[in-house]
């Protein structure tokens, strides 16, 4: 097709579906390269195929956690937020591997707050117990965590070693659990409304330069939304 | 195709770009306002999501905006990257520069506490011997703050004392709490004033440039918007050595292009109108840009329980309200720890805990948080930052941004005075808790970062003389009659008010000033 066909073509799918509709028989356009002109093929009334989130359906490998801080962090997940009142435990949603995910991504100073303050755990673990952490039972594993935990103000957990990774930790794992399919999935069969959602901002505008065609950062294409027509408000002065 | 010269330029759209643009086009003045950014559409951009659709389930992308402790994943897209705009300071003095580039810039996000300075800001050194004072007083402000007030709806009571200026508001009589009335009474040994709060109620739930602004603007006729442009330069004309317009680069192609205009108005937020002010080499004969920077301390504060409601026991007239504590340090008595001093915002809430009140896990956290459910009294503090010579910015030589413009460097730090600021303003909580019969919680006496407030203010302080200062009290450079800053640039003090009724009413009164220049063809 001839490229300002095209840019017609995709103009008025954008903003004219109606028009552009009637005006496919009432003045049909010169026929076309190839039997069907494929960018006429999506409109507003095509159905959108229902989805839904990997999350609670997927199955992940860590990659970041060795399997004995896997192992360990398995434990520590399970005590810190067991499930309690019909709610999944962090177990249940999938947090350790979430956080294996998201700590792995992370930078630098956090990675370091987890795979130290797992080794650290299960090294006191070993000394005490001569058990790794995750074979403890609840009491022998409440010994080494209660000491640790404080209490702390919003951006400011605690700094002291150990103590900065129990109470970070424990806020990640409380915060990955509550943000879980399975948590929402709970407050539904409770008849709530997902609890977990928020209002999320696409990237607006997204600034594409120095991203190559190839690159496996490229946002997914997505023709944005004709913008609803506004009127000006106007308000008593 | 033949340049259009426009009477005025404007760089930004939030408060302080959009009242320029709301006054001047009203006096019938043709503007053409730049924009670094798009225009956000709720309807279009933003959806509401389940936590767990979202690829880091809610948890700020990793790595991505680690100086706005505001940002989540549901909101990291409204923020301005800091890979795309870096700027650079220090390990040791970190900064937190939070900025939006939006159409409306961080007038679609702020949460719209309002307050008038007083002269105990305007007139600080007058009155402690600290710093300068301001070349305006405000009286000479108040008439401004009076239509700031009506445009923007704030609401609040005329209950301020002298630090506080009452003002032109939608009247609230919120009844107290008796949680409140425990803190008030528990507070009196401090001779602390506890007010209603003062917050912008807007239109339609916004106190936008946006819908407050720049519709009025759009309105006359006479505003030229161009969204998507990055202004990297200031131009000057070669015979006047005035300047007459801008370089800017359009975000999404990388296209250079330029604008001319009779005048300039900077409003590109603070520390963006100072930055683009260096990267000009331009009205800086004072040495004084990018120097003075303050914003307040925010962080420290304390969480507290209202014992009697607890175990569900809490109603609405035990709990709930919210109430300001104006700066009570340093006003009538000298205060021997700090020079000037802080607010506390009060506020009592029937909602949940947060967890990290607790030294407990499992089972017996769920327990705690059942049992003090409802039961949250906050006391969070906002504290003066003192201008200084020494916490500045420059150009960092070494560094550009997505758009080859070079970047800021920052350096600021806060000292003593602000850490026994802070110190106390915790103590005091606790001990006002205590006495009214709150348990504490959990307490913070450490600062975040400076900028975390984002209330920054300075950098292009107005004064009366050209050699100490680099606007005159019309916040109008001193070296360029057609060069204006009306955004916090022209701050001297910083107050412990949050700035954005003051930048609105400086923004609103140097335009008229210009607006009547220009028709006496003074400018
Ligand atoms: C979450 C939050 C809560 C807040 N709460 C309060 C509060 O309760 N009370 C209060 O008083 N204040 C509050 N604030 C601060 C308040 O938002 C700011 O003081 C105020 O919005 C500043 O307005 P401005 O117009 O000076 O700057 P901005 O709103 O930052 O606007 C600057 C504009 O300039 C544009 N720009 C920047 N650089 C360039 C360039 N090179 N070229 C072209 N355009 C450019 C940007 O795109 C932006 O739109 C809050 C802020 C936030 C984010």
């Amino acid at each position: 097709m001839l490229r300002r066909d095209f840019v017609r073509a995709v103009v008025s799918v954008g903003l004219l579906p109606k028009a552009l509709l009637a005006q496919q028989t009432a003045n049909p356009a010169p026929p076309p390269p190839a039997p069907v002109p494929w960018t006429l093929g999506l409109n507003p009334k095509t159905p959108l195929p229902v989805t839904v989130a990997a999350d609670g359906i997927a199955e992940t490998e860590a990659s970041f956690f060795t399997s004995s801080q896997l192992a360990t962090f398995t434990r520590l997940c399970d005590l810190l937020l067991p499930p309690l009142d019909n709610k999944p435990g962090a177990l249940q949603a999938g947090t350790p591997m979430f956080l294996d995910f998201l700590i792995g991504s992370s930078p630098t100073a956090r990675k370091k707050v987890y795979s130290g303050g797992l080794d650290w755990l299960d090294a006191q673990s070993k000394t005490k117990y001569k058990l790794p952490f995750a074979q403890l039972n609840a009491t022998q594993a409440d010994a080494l965590i209660k000491p640790w935990l404080r209490t702390w103000m919003t951006d400011h957990p605690p700094t002291e070693q150990h103590a900065d990774f129990i109470n970070i930790a424990h806020e990640d794992i409380r915060v990955a659990t509550m943000n879980s399919k399975a948590w929402d999935d709970a407050g539904v069969a409770a008849g709530q409304d997902w609890v977990t959602g928020g209002l999320y901002w696409s990237p607006i505008e997204p600034d594409m330069a120095g991203l190559g065609a190839t690159s496996t950062h490229l946002p997914p294409h997505v023709m944005a939304v004709p913008k609803a027509p506004h009127t000006i408000p106007s308000y008593p002065r | 195709m033949t340049e259009t010269t426009y009477d005025v330029l404007i760089i930004g759209s939030g408060h302080a770009g959009g009242m320029a643009a709301k006054i001047l086009t009203e006096k019938g003045i043709h503007c053409l306002m730049l924009n670094a950014g798009p225009v956000a559409d709720v309807a279009r951009d933003a959806q509401r999501k389940p936590a767990y659709e979202l690829p880091y389930r809610g948890f700020k992308p990793p790595g991505r905006l680690e100086h706005v402790f505001q940002a989540s994943e549901f909101n990291a897209n409204v923020w301005v990257d800091e890979e795309e705009v870096p700027y650079t300071f220090d390990a040791s003095m970190p900064f937190n520069w939070v900025r939006v580039r939006l159409f409306g810039g961080r007038s679609l996000f702020w949460s719209r506490q309002s307050f008038r300075l007083s002269d105990y800001e305007f007139k600080g050194k007058s009155h402690d011997g600290y710093g300068d004072d301001w070349p305006i007083s405000l009286t000479d402000l108040a008439p401004y703050y009076s239509r700031v007030e009506e445009i923007f709806q704030v609401a609040g009571a005329q209950d301020g004392p002298p630090q506080m200026p009452n003002g032109n508001f939608v009247p609230v009589n919120e009844v107290w709490s008796e949680s409140i009335q425990r803190f008030i009474k528990a507070s009196q040994p401090y001779n602390m004033a506890v007010c209603q709060q003062r917050r912008a109620q807007g239109r339609d739930g916004l106190a936008s440039s946006v819908n407050l602004l720049l519709p009025d603007a759009e309105r006359t006729g006479k505003l030229t918007s161009i969204a998507n442009a990055v202004v990297r330069k200031i131009t000057v004309d070669k015979n006047t050595d005035q300047p007459n317009g801008c370089l800017f680069v359009d975000r999404l192609s990388r296209r250079e292009m330029h604008v001319k205009a009779r005048v300039v108005v900077l409003a590109a937020g603070t520390l963006e109108s100072t930055r683009l002010l260096l990267n000009s080499n331009l009205g800086n004969s004072s040495g004084m840009i990018g120097h003075y920077l303050m914003d307040q301390i925010y962080g420290p504060g304390v969480t507290c329980s209202v014992p009697e409601a607890r175990n569900g026991k809490a109603t609405k007239q035990l709990m709930g309200g919210a109430a300001i504590v104006p700066r009570f340090r340093n006003i009538t008595t000298k205060y021997d720890k700090f020079l000037r001093g802080y607010a506390l915002n009060v506020t009592s809430r029937m909602g949940a805990m947060e967890p990290r009140n607790f030294a407990a896990y499992g089972a017996e956290l769920q327990q705690k948080l059942q049992e003090y459910n409802g039961s949250a009294f906050h006391i969070t503090v906002m504290g003066e930052v003192l201008g200084r010579y020494e916490n500045h910015v420059r150009i960092d030589k070494e560094k550009v941004d997505a758009w080859d413009i070079p970047v800021l460097n920052i350096q600021t730090r806060y000292t003593e005075n602000e850490f026994n600021m802070a110190k106390d303003a915790v103590e005091v909580s606790c001990a006002v808790a205590d006495a009214a019969g709150f348990e504490v919680l959990s307490k913070n006496e450490v600062p975040n970062p400076p900028g975390y407030s984002i209330h920054e203010v300075g950098t292009c302080r107005m004064g009366d003389d050209p050699k100490k200062s680099v606007l005159n009290k019309w916040c109008q450079s001193h070296d360029h009659k057609n060069l204006f800053v009306v955004d916090g640039a022209s701050f001297v003090s910083a107050g412990w008010q949050n700035p954005t009724m003051t930048i609105l009413a400086l923004s609103m009164r140097a335009s008229e000033y210009l607006a009547d220049e220009m028709n006496k063809q003074n400018v």
